[in-house]
């Protein structure tokens, strides 16, 4: 029970009627860290993601969120939004952009604060809300810089590349100032190249702004490359963790992913 | 087999705009009696009638003509049309560029408000006078409302009415023509029944919003649905309260009385006309500002895509019943200013059919877009009260609906985003037409569940 932890999951079980996605899995990220979760499909590792953001509740267990001002937040019972409002920013596994709007407003909405202002204060446009208003929008480009989308700023989301739209989701994501960054598959769909450009981008999100990185990938070669730490999920279980040298060895990922020679052989 | 000829593709068209006009024809003929089964046939078809004034010929050839006129144009578009879409849209580039100016947009506001301000003068009509208060104003004063809660946060709403009876209740129930006592003991004047009829809805908004705004899509519209018949079915049966089925006939006309400032609107159309135009011009100001507010943002997020929008520290529950609420308060309005022009109140004008009538004006203006549901709004009405008005032979008023669905069917093929569509709006029905991919019905989270 470090400080230095941002994620502290214990004894976690998330069931579907009989089916039971996350079983009984406990796992921490130190602050900072670059850490993946592998696994094969239908892991568990996206019900981890949407445990961890609120958007599933799982049944039983804690997983507690330590924020940089020392204060912890309980995960399990609070809505989607409170957890990202308190810190924790995610992108999708199929990017969910908000396809009609430009790549600008996509980045503007996640900026923009949420709460604390009436309907009358948003429209009248007191000093107020004009200046938080320029502040959004600062804090945009500046984003739109970050991720190498300056000149796409007034392109309409639908419209961008594959790679484009995932970096954008990270821009859309870091808007909120999150202390943590949920990436699902963010490379999923891109080309070699563009591959790169984002494992230099993500590792640069953690070098400059300091958010700490968790990651779902399934190229191995990013996953290697990136992460410090992984964990290895099969059937709802973590059945590993380590550094990716020690998790290449392990004799039971590689029974996960390649099978068993009983059944290779049956 | 079909013969190959059939299946060539205007002569398929061609027949089916012939079945069309068949059905049209059935529908607008006469009705059958008991003595002649099939008269309603034989006068459809048969009956003699003038070919539009020129010489004398039967029904079918009428119509037969029309079919081949009908043809005529969808074989012309389908030829030609993507090539008069493509040189239109360039010879409007430029135009369309300086209507974008903030000038230019500000300008033409100003001159579309004089034009309102002038039009009871320029139409010297007694009809047409009350019209465009009762047809016109109201319903554009609702479609903008509506067009909150549908067009800006995407939540269908099948049951706006109620606030609309909200508004005209509270109106009777503050002028003590209600058999419940009025607030402070003494009857107010109506026009102090504004600020309780928005208060009242914007409270009945957050009521039912509340507990309702959790469900998504067809389950919202479901109980959004039974919300207005809920409020009818009060209305009618809570004798002590509403005065029941018959309702009153005492809702004084308004008097506006501040210090030295009095003003008392009587039977005449015009004042009212204005008294809502000023509320049609509140409202506009206060939802385009709001549209484009962080609130109207984060409508526009929600409405694309819950799940990210939510992701982004959006409160998804708060928005949308804030949506509610704010769309509702222009139903207040109407129903003040309606139940004291009129005086008298009803629990059986408040039914289904009308928050379905208010729904078609907000999709045939184009949902989301302001400007659009105004205009569709205005066009509707004014076809409307004009059906009314002077009829053509053999219309009968139930048969408006017969046009409008043939009108709302028409644009869902030609123009799907609406009369003038914005252009959010537009773009999301594109997207969803060429791929469901992060449609907001989409619920699915990932492959792994």
């Amino acid at each position: 029970m470090t400080a230095e932890n941002v994620f502290e999951v214990e004894h976690v079980t998330l069931r579907f009627g009989g089916v039971v996605s996350l079983n009984d899995v406990s796992l921490f990220q130190k602050r900072g860290e670059i850490l993946a979760v592998i696994g094969p499909n239908g892991a568990g590792k996206t019900s981890l993601f949407n445990s961890l953001t609120g958007v599933y509740q799982p049944q039983e267990g804690t997983i507690t969120f330590h924020r940089a001002d020392g204060r912890s937040m309980s995960v399990i019972g609070k809505k989607a939004h409170r957890v990202a409002g308190a810190g924790v920013a995610r992108t999708f596994q199929a990017s969910r952009m908000f396809s009609a709007l430009s790549a600008f407003d996509n980045v503007k909405i996640g900026a923009e604060d949420h709460g604390g202002f009436g309907v009358v204060g948003a429209m009248v446009r007191g000093p107020r809300t004009r200046h938080d208003d320029r502040r959004s929008d600062e804090k945009t480009a500046e984003l739109l810089r970050f991720v190498g989308l300056a000149d796409r700023a007034n392109v309409i989301a639908a419209s961008l590349s594959y790679g484009e739209r995932r970096r954008l989701e990270i821009a859309r994501g870091l808007a909120t100032l999150p202390e943590v960054l949920l990436l699902d598959e963010p490379a999923a769909g891109t080309n070699p190249s563009e591959k790169l450009d984002l494992a230099r981008l993500i590792r640069r999100v953690r070098d400059e702004l300091g958010v700490t990185i968790l990651l779902i990938e399934h190229d191995m070669k990013l996953v290697m490359s990136l992460a410090e730490r992984l964990y290895v999920l099969n059937f709802g279980s973590v059945i590993a963790e380590g550094t990716p040298a020690e998790i290449r060895a392990n004799p039971v990922v590689i029974e996960a992913y390649l099978g068993t020679s009983a059944e290779a052989s049956a | 087999m079909i013969p190959t000829f059939l299946q060539r593709a205007p002569i398929r068209r061609l027949l089916i705009v012939l079945g069309i006009v068949a059905v049209v024809e059935l529908i607008t003929g006469p009705p059958g009696s008991n003595q002649y089964p099939t008269s309603g046939f034989t006068g459809s078809y048969a009956e003699a009638a003038s070919f539009f004034g020129l010489f004398r010929t039967q029904r079918w050839v009428e119509f037969v003509a029309l079919a081949l006129v009908a043809w005529g144009i969808v074989e012309f578009w389908t030829r030609f049309g993507a090539t008069i879409r493509s040189r239109g849209s360039v010879a409007l580039a430029g135009p369309r560029q300086v209507s974008e100016k903030r000038p230019v947009r500000v300008g033409f506001a100003l001159a579309l408000l004089v034009l309102g301000i002038l039009l009871p003068h320029i139409v010297n009509n007694a009809f047409w006078q009350s019209a465009l208060v009762t047809y016109v104003a109201i319903y554009v004063l609702l479609a903008i409302g509506l067009n909150v809660v549908v067009g800006f946060a995407g939540l269908l709403d099948l049951g706006y009415v109620a606030f609309y009876a909200i508004g005209a209740y509270t109106t009777a129930w503050v002028t003590g023509a209600l058999p419940t006592p009025p607030p402070f003991g003494h009857p107010l004047d109506a026009f102090w029944a504004i600020p309780f009829a928005v208060v009242f809805v914007v409270i009945a908004g957050v009521l039912l919003g509340a507990p309702t705004l959790r469900l998504r899509g067809d389950y919202l519209a479901i109980v959004t649905l039974g919300f207005g018949e809920i409020i009818t079915i009060f209305a009618n049966n809570l004798y002590g309260i509403t005065g029941g089925s018959t309702g009153t006939k005492q809702i004084p006309h308004p008097v506006f009385h501040v210090g030295p400032i009095k003003y008392t609107w009587g039977l005449a159309p015009v004042p009212y006309y204005y008294l809502a135009l000023g509320s049609v011009v509140l409202f506009l100001v206060v939802f385009s500002l709001l549209q484009r507010s962080r609130v109207g943002r984060a409508w526009t997020a929600i409405r694309e895509d819950e799940v990210a929008a939510e992701s982004l520290g959006i409160n998804p529950l708060k928005f949308k019943v804030m949506a509610f609420a704010v769309g509702a308060a222009s139903a207040g309005f109407a129903g003040v200013i309606t139940a004291s022009a009129d005086n008298f109140l009803f629990p059986s004008s408040f039914t289904l059919v009308f928050s379905i009538n208010i729904l078609v004006l907000v999709i045939l203006g184009g949902m989301g877009s302001i400007s659009g549901v105004v205009v569709g709004a205005i066009i509707i009405q004014v076809i409307q009260a004009y059906l009314n008005h002077t009829p053509p032979a053999g219309y009968q008023q139930p048969d408006l609906y017969i046009y409008v669905g043939a009108l709302l069917i028409t644009m869902m093929i030609f123009r799907p985003a609406g009369l003038i569509p914005s252009r959010q709006r537009r773009r999301e029905i594109t997207l969803y037409e060429t791929s469901h991919e992060g449609h907001p019905d989409e619920v699915l989270l990932g492959d792994d569940v």
